[in-house]
């Protein structure tokens, strides 16, 4: 652990946060052309009407272009400051608007697979490290780490292509049965959780290793302490020792894992939701890729950026109140 | 009146301490520049720190594990087959070669995709996509960032704290959304995709670099070089280069997968580059044809790109999981893998 102080890592995330706006303010303006090229032709209609300078020097005071950088940088700070994010060229609602009625499904998915794979993993790593060197253990190993090396959406590939297209076990696309008529509250969350499971399932598989691993060697470390003989010798059982006493000290790590995790999904999410055609944020991004909708791709990018700052940001303040030892300084 | 005159006191003081500061980092200069001087004059310095790196090479390679040793063999084949594409297969990647969509037979080994081109011709030429783009953005980020990790590690002082900062910044910056943002923006090339991969991967390397330099410059061994009269440069490519290049290479291998993946997965999302024919690509096809999935069409065209891209991937992180292990013997004490 490197020594930075609470407000050294509040810089280091406000800056990288001020470099992605900076980013996102100057590469539309990097573009060749201008916004007004595409105005003055309209190849649907065969209509091409070439503006006037007149009308032309109009439409770039109107939209603000020829203020000076810095005042239409701030102006733009401002703007998304107050949560507006332009307006999508191609679903004609604001950016903010779109994104939203699309996050639940996100959401959905990354706090499912979050939650599969830290408890599946840290039951893992527990079952693993009480059969230490056994041949289970071995193949366990083995077999997540070669899951994890493979990302998330060729994962879901192979996933969809087992159980949906040939198994037909599973649905192929979307997140609920299209026209369907709930008879009852419960149907539609059935409904809901049968079309998440395959998604949730990938992307767990790719972070589950991690979270395996981590339990599993800390454990084994933790199991040489003092404290675990001593408890060994109170005489209370081999079980309450490993889930009273090493499990509890082992899981610390885990934590910050956990964290760090759900700005990875974050970015697993979006390729994973084109591979199942789940209308989260991540299908609407590629839709907006193939529109060419360049205001909603800067929103959508805007959002998940924010979004993995904010979570890592609280996961190193909150580790450092778990774990006063990280804030004490050490030697670099 | 007291106060001026220690005030001036002072002053000279400070004025003196610098200048002798500025002699000491002159004469640290002239001594940087008479060792690049031997460093030049002696001609098989390069042909000898390759040597060195190869034989390293070899013997990991002696060490490695059944499993490490297919990686080996697994990237083997796929650079053959890169570099004899042409030989390798019947078609051109990109001639309309048959009927569309036709499957698997003798003609076309593995059939043909919507447009009637062979897929196994594209297989083969996507091969060299993916591993120019592995190969360029690692060995530009690993050496370029180790590079950096060095000098700064080793000189210290401001110039490293200033690339700790900067190496904590691009490790917070969230690179996915990054990277489609930058490729929607820009025109999706090969060279902007691998300048953007290197834009977001230098910085581990320079980090692992970084600290080992740290802690091996306040080793007795290499203080004692110091203190023979050893120049920096000197120190560096005698002492330090050999401890630091399997990090290097280890990170290399990394950084290689990652920008696979990455590569890939803009593509498959439609951020590639359309005239090119990768893996990624085939895959961004395949799955945006139109109910791909009830057709028995996904057999031979979406199945081979995936199974390709999972088996470099795998290769890589075979070879690489070996590396790790050969390189840093503490992984084998703390009871983990």
């Amino acid at each position: 652990m490197r020594c930075r102080g609470k407000k050294g890592v509040a810089v280091q995330y406000a800056t990288a946060l001020f470099l992605i706006l900076v980013l996102n303010f100057f590469l539309p303006r990097m573009m060749p052309g201008d916004p007004f090229l595409i105005l003055s032709a309209d190849s649907e209609n065969e209509v091409i009407s070439v503006l006037t300078e007149e009308q032309r020097q109009y439409f770039i005071s109107y939209y603000g272009l020829d203020r000076p950088v810095y005042e239409q940088f701030a102006s733009y700070i401002f703007s998304v400051a107050r949560g507006d994010l332009g307006e999508s060229i191609y679903y004609k609602v604001p950016v903010w608007e779109a994104i939203w009625t699309r996050l639940p499904w996100t959401a959905l998915i990354v706090l499912g697979a979050t939650l599969m794979s830290t408890v599946a993993g840290v039951l893992l790593g527990l079952f693993s490290a009480r059969r230490r060197d056994s041949p289970a253990d071995k193949m366990l190993i083995v077999g997540l780490i070669s899951f994890a090396e493979i990302p998330s959406f060729l994962l879901g590939l192979v996933i969809l292509l087992a159980f949906s297209v040939k198994l037909k076990a599973f649905p192929l696309a979307g997140a609920i049965t299209p026209f369907a008529h709930y008879s009852h509250p419960f149907d539609a969350l059935w409904d809901i959780g049968y079309h998440a499971v395959l998604p949730i399932i990938t992307l767990s598989l790719t972070q589950l290793t991690g979270i395996y691993l981590l339990t599993r060697n800390t454990l084994v470390t933790v199991m040489t302490r003092d404290y675990i003989r001593t408890a060994r010798a109170k005489g209370i059982g081999e079980r309450l020792v490993w889930t009273r006493h090493a499990l509890r000290n082992a899981l610390l790590p885990v934590v910050t894992r956990v964290g760090f995790m759900i700005g990875m999904l974050m970015g697993g999410a979006v390729l994973v939701e084109n591979v199942f055609s789940y209308p989260g944020v991540g299908s609407l991004l590629r839709s907006s890729v193939i529109a060419r909708d360049y205001p909603l791709i800067q929103g959508i990018m805007l959002v998940m950026a924010f979004s993995i700052l904010t979570v890592n940001y609280l996961v190193e303040i909150v580790y450092e109140r778990l774990d006063p030892r990280t804030s004490s300084c050490e030697a670099v | 009146m007291a106060e001026a005159v220690c005030e001036a006191w002072r002053q000279e003081k400070e004025a003196s301490f610098k200048a002798a500061q500025k002699a000491a980092k002159m004469a640290g200069f002239r001594a940087i520049k008479a060792d690049l001087n031997i460093v030049s004059k002696n001609e098989e310095t390069l042909r000898g720190l390759l040597a060195a790196a190869l034989d390293s090479i070899c013997d990991s390679i002696g060490r490695f594990s059944p499993a490490g040793k297919m990686g080996i063999a697994g990237l083997l084949l796929i650079v053959f087959i890169a570099v004899f594409a042409p030989f390798v297969t019947f078609y051109d990647p990109s001639a309309i070669s048959g009927m569309s969509l036709e499957p698997p037979g003798p003609d076309h080994i593995l059939g043909t995709d919507e447009l009637g081109m062979d897929i196994w011709s594209q297989i083969c030429y996507g091969t060299r996509m993916s591993l120019v783009i592995g190969l360029a953005v690692a060995m530009i980020s690993g050496v370029g960032g180790g590079f950096l990790g060095l000098m700064a590690g080793y000189m210290g002082g401001n110039w490293d704290k200033v690339l700790l900062r900067t190496i904590d910044i691009t490790m917070a910056l969230p690179s996915f959304p990054l990277l489609i943002v930058i490729a929607a923006f820009l025109n999706p090339s090969i060279l902007n995709v691998i300048l953007v991969l290197v834009f977001l991967s230098w910085a581990k390397p320079a980090r692992v670099v970084r600290s080992q330099a740290l802690a091996m410059k306040k080793q007795q061994y290499i203080i004692s070089a110091r203190l023979y009269g050893a120049g920096p440069v000197y120190i560096i490519r005698r002492h330090i280069m050999p401890e630091a290049l399997p990090l290097i290479f280890v990170s290399i291998l990394n950084i290689s997968s990652y920008a696979i993946v990455a590569e890939s997965g803009l593509a498959f999302l439609g951020l590639g580059d359309p005239t090119s024919k990768s893996w990624g690509m085939m895959l961004h096809y395949a799955t945006s044809f139109r109910s791909i999935y009830f057709t028995p069409y996904w057999q031979w065209w979406l199945m081979p790109p995936l199974i390709a891209l999972i088996f470099l991937l795998l290769c890589l992180a075979f070879i690489g999981r070996d590396m790790e292990r050969i390189v840093d013997p503490r992984l084998r004490s703390r009871g983990g893998q």
